[in-house]
């Protein structure tokens, strides 16, 4: 049991008490519509109060996993989810770690450096989007006239699905780095200079000060980051709307979902409601993410007991 | 915690709750009846430059017209058009709501598909049934029937047409080169070759956003299957396939319009960078939607461009239709509290001296017989008036089911796909097609 | 207040070695931005001519046009109102909640944090949050449009870890000099997970100033838009007017940036340093 001293009796139910407005804020507006959400899969709502809602039990599931090349194509998506997710945390995480580091050493300027490494946080996805299709303009954009520099052209986003893909992905961690580092730079503030001063005259060199002291101490952020990461990669489409749009062998996940549900899948502006289809598709994708993300906190907590206690 | 972060947060509470305070009332407090003076008319419409500018000097009229009513009008993305029509109309928050034409319906022939939006929208009663009233008497017949009507009842008076398989060509470079206007496919590619001797890029697209290409290649779908809704049968009941000899001439078609017509690097143009590109002479064709025209006249307004339908078959007779859609109208909400004044402001629009200037701002087809087309646009494609046709895009309601490539798109091929042969390709597209057809047993 | 921030000597970098690698992630960074500034500063038929072409003169009209078409005062007073107050309830809220769970003070606080880390997997769920809020009254009212924004489960998480890293010891050693709860947390813990808290704030904020879907659906009176939706008179339907868009979007950003340049001062303070010692 976890000693608690700031009172016994009812001084014990204080914690209680100030828990619940957050608790109470999250279940309103986060957890009761996303149950409703888990609801409407087993349904065939169309989103209008008032139009007929029908049980279909797993009629939307079987849709979406099973049903015809559709099927197949969502599993293609799938894997093209996982890949990005990989690639963006591994890629995202290492930077972000290593610019924080670069940046904590309080050299001439790095305030400077550190804004400008966050400036795309605080731009936003749509923005993101616009500056990158301008700079990889096959056409004359800076990129391309810099390749051209060495002999060679490319079409970027709008040539082959895998160099399109690449590219996401290169923008995707241009943009959330400034995050990564952020949450790195408020974890490297907790480590004591005292710390490294005892490596340094133990004689350490900065591998090892690194290995053993600075990552061990750094684990509360990395398991932020990581979790943050993974989760965020895997739900994230918004960049592949604004950059390439739906193109057959691009596809993630998060865009077939809001392609699907929001009916921008066959060019037509005027396509069926069809929110508990399209309910169904987030379940699975929340599924996966669950998954994913639950195995990740369980080995990142016992990590944590081992380093920490 | 400190005295200023105390003072910050009573501070940004009792804004919020002046701002709180002020919020309007919602429509279910406002029973008591609407009485003639002070009424606020919510309307809703997409984003449209032209349109929003001609709707807020019309507004203006109006109000001034009817003292004691504000026209309160919200603009949002076309692409959010749709969420939001069902949210304000289930918060019966809006009283007149641009929809586009009504489309995609459910054919007897289609088995297990959605009903449209606009349809479910009418079966739970958001839409107010305009049949009896006199302003749609305006709107030609066609347009009632086909893109505002609902089990012989008429729901929203359509405003405009488009057309988007046609040809915006140079009329300078051709002259230039002693180029004839094609009016058959050989006579295109003929065209294309002798632009390509003179190293002239025959055509450009807006290949980047994608749908670009292959709306630009409706038109040689078109001319291959005139009767469009024959074909969405036809593809649904198995007598028509993406892989039979008629439609192979499509794709092989295709083909060259997607690998030597169009210029290379068009892939890499977004489509509201194509007609300034076209404007600017460095292509002698853009095949594109009627909309453009606006986009071409205000980038180079002394440019001299015609428009055709593409020439996609030998036979010229073939090649006279113009396919595109209907584009906006207006429906009024059913629940709505301002009955009258929303009849009165559809009335006033439909009066056909406001709708004709309407018309001329935003480019459309016209939708009532008294109005004339007095843009460029307008003249270029008045020849073909008559042969106006719904295109595949508004019939097509695809089985569940099927794969990604289930669509007769030019986009499919290289450089703005994957796919470099015909054959193979047609294949695809009608195993995806297949794919959802055969789970319907 | 420069003067006490220490130095940091993590890793033996050669100086120049440093500033190298973070010269090029400037350019990396830099470059793309340039577009945008680049992009506001040119007339509409350039762009529509040639769209990554360097601007051949400053033309500041974009930044006006913006500042008046896009009615930038109103909606920036009301961007402002709704992203301060929401970050405010939710980081007081979030502080009450991210404490007693890292801390285990209540009963299954396992399972509440594991429920806080599940809403960052949760799908979207659009239409029935709007179904909800239009029945509890919240519709189209800027006090239910904040409410939206008092939950950020990113912000838990960060705040959860990062108090983690407090130690036990000092609950105690305040407890014994009779420190309260209620006292702990504001007096006590507050200043000592600012870097956590100016993080945590930063991200809040920056979420909501560029919402655009949910005030789009939630914030049908004029009086009550954010500027991201004054902002779309310079989109339309086949094409936008970027150039002023760029400038409005420079404009916009303006309040952000400065937020996270003031905030700054509390992600990298030293001053955690002295108080942590056992």
């Amino acid at each position: 049991m976890i000693a608690y001293h700031f009172g016994r009796g009812r001084a014990r139910l204080t914690p209680y008490f100030f828990i619940l407005p957050g608790i109470l804020l999250y279940v309103i507006i986060a957890l009761g519509p996303s149950l409703a959400t888990a609801v409407f899969s087993f349904t065939d709502a169309t989103g209008i109060r008032g139009a007929p809602i029908n049980w279909i039990g797993f009629e939307n599931y079987r849709e979406f996993l099973l049903l015809g090349q559709a099927a197949r194509d969502n599993f293609g998506a799938l894997w093209r989810t996982l890949l990005f997710s990989f690639f963006v945390t591994t890629i995202q995480f290492s930077l972000g770690l290593f610019v924080a580091m670069l940046v904590n050493q309080g050299l001439k300027g790095t305030n400077f450096f550190r804004t400008l490494y966050f400036m795309p946080v605080i731009l936003g996805a749509v923005i993101q989007g616009l500056i990158w299709s301008l700079f990889l303009y096959p056409l004359g954009g800076p990129m391309a006239r810099l390749l051209e520099f060495f002999g060679t052209s490319s079409e970027f986003l709008g040539g082959a699905p895998a160099e399109a893909f690449a590219w996401v992905i290169v923008v995707q961690i241009w943009a959330n780095m400034g995050t990564t580092m952020i949450i790195f730079l408020a974890g490297l503030q907790t480590i004591p200079t005292e710390m490294y001063e005892a490596a340094e005259i133990d004689g350490a060199t900065s591998w090892q000060v690194f290995k053993n002291v600075t990552w061990p101490l750094l684990t509360p952020s990395v398991n932020t980051n990581l979790l943050l990461n993974i989760i965020g990669s895997l739900q994230a489409w918004q960049l592949f709307l604004v950059l390439i749009g739906y193109r057959n062998g691009t596809q993630v996940l998060g865009y077939m979902i809001f392609a699907q549900g929001f009916g921008q899948t066959s060019g037509s502006t005027s396509s069926a409601f069809r929110q508990g289809y399209a309910a169904a598709a987030s379940i699975i994708l929340f599924i996966l993410v669950l998954f994913i993300g639950s195995t990740t906190q369980v080995i990142l907590n016992r990590r944590e007991r081992r380093i920490i206690g | 915690m400190s005295k200023k972060y105390r003072y910050m947060i009573v501070l940004f509470m009792v804004l919020t709750l002046i701002l709180g305070a002020c919020s309007p009332k919602t429509a279910d407090e406002q029973e008591q009846p609407a009485q003639a003076e002070d009424v606020t008319l919510r309307v809703l419409v997409h984003q449209n430059p032209p349109m929003v500018e001609f709707m807020e000097a019309f507004n203006q009229k109006f109000e001034a017209a009817n003292p004691g009513v504000t026209v309160d009008m919200s603009v949002v993305n076309a692409n959010d058009l749709s969420t939001v029509t069902q949210t304000r109309l289930t918060a019966n928050d809006v009283d007149v709501v641009d929809m586009f034409g009504f489309a995609n319906g459910a054919q007897p022939y289609m088995k297990n598909v959605e009903p449209p939006n606009w349809q479910t929208l009418i079966e739970a009663g958001y839409l107010m049934d305009l049949t009896d009233l006199a302003f749609i008497k305006n709107y030609d017949e066609a347009a009632l029937k086909d893109a505002g009507s609902y089990n012989g009842k008429v729901y929203s008076v359509n405003l405009g047409r488009v057309s988007y398989s046609g040809i915006y060509y140079n009329k300078d470079m051709f002259t230039a080169n002693n180029v004839t206007v094609p009016t058959t496919w050989d006579e295109l590619v003929a065209a294309c070759e002798t632009f390509a001797e003179a190293d002239i890029p025959c055509m450009t697209a807006g290949g980047k956003d994608g749908w670009p290409i292959f709306v630009g290649a409706y038109g040689l779908t078109g001319s291959i299957y005139p009767d469009q809704a024959a074909l969405v049968e036809g593809l649904w009941t198995g007598t028509i396939k993406w892989n039979d000899a008629k439609s192979m001439e499509m794709w092989d078609r295709m083909k060259i319009y997607a690998q030597n017509m169009m210029e290379s690097g068009a892939s890499g143009v977004g489509g509201d960078a194509a007609p300034g590109r076209f404007a600017s002479g460095a292509v002698a064709m853009f095949p594109g939607g009627t909309w453009y025209a606006s986009a071409i006249e205000a980038s180079e307004p002394a440019f001299d461009w015609g428009y055709i339908p593409f020439p996609g078959s030998n036979d010229p007779e073939d090649n006279k239709y113009l396919f595109g859609k209907y584009d906006q109208g207006w429906v009024i909400a059913a629940n709505t509290p301002n009955k009258d004044v929303a009849i009165k402001y559809l009335e006033a629009f439909s009066e056909p001296a406001n709708y004709q200037e309407f018309a001329n701002a935003v480019g459309f087809i016209p939708t009532q017989a008294t109005a004339t087309l007095n843009t460029k646009i307008g003249q270029e494609v008045a020849p073909y008036l008559a042969n106006f046709r719904v295109g595949l895009e508004q019939y097509w309601v695809a089985p569940k089911g099927v794969g990604q490539y289930a669509n007769p798109w030019a986009s499919y091929f290289q450089p703005f796909g994957t796919f470099d042969d015909a054959q193979e390709l047609a294949d695809k597209v009608q195993a995806d097609l297949q794919s959802g057809l055969d789970a319907l047993q | 207040m420069k003067a006490a921030i220490k130095v940091h000597k993590p890793i033996k970098w050669g100086r120049v070695g440093s500033y190298a690698v973070l010269i090029i992630f400037a350019i990396i960074y830099a470059n793309p931005l340039l577009i945008l500034i680049n992009t506001s500063l040119k007339t509409l038929p350039d762009f529509m001519k040639n769209a990554t072409s360097i601007a051949s003169s400053f033309n500041f009209k974009n930044f006006i046009d913006a500042w008046t078409k896009a009615n930038f005062p109103r909606y920036l007073t009301n961007s402002l109102i709704y992203t301060v107050s929401a970050t405010l309830v939710f980081v007081i809220t979030a502080m009450f909640v991210a404490f007693p769970i890292s801390r285990r003070y209540v009963k299954g606080a396992n399972i509440i944090l594991s429920m806080f880390v599940v809403a960052l997997f949760l799908p979207p769920a659009l239409i029935p949050q709007f179904q909800l809020m239009l029945a509890l009254g919240l519709y189209n009212n800027p006090i239910g449009y904040i409410l939206l924004f008092t939950i950020n489960p990113i912000g838990m998480v960060i705040l959860v870890n990062y108090i983690k890293t407090i130690p036990k010891e000092l609950d105690e050693a305040a407890a014994l000099d009779g420190c309260g709860y209620l006292k702990f947390v504001t007096a006590i813990l507050f200043p000592l997970i600012r870097p956590a808290i100016a993080t945590v704030a930063v991200l809040h904020a920056i979420g909501i100033w560029n919402e655009l879907i949910l005030p789009t659906i939630y914030l049908t009176n004029k009086d009550y838009y954010p500027i991201t939706r004054g902002m779309i008179v310079f989109q339309g339907v086949y094409g936008s007017n970027w150039p002023t868009l760029a400038a409005a979007v420079l404009i916009m950003t303006l309040p952000m940036l400065l937020i996270f340049l003031l905030m700054q001062r509390y992600i990298i303070s030293g001053l955690t340093q002295g108080a942590v010692k056992g």
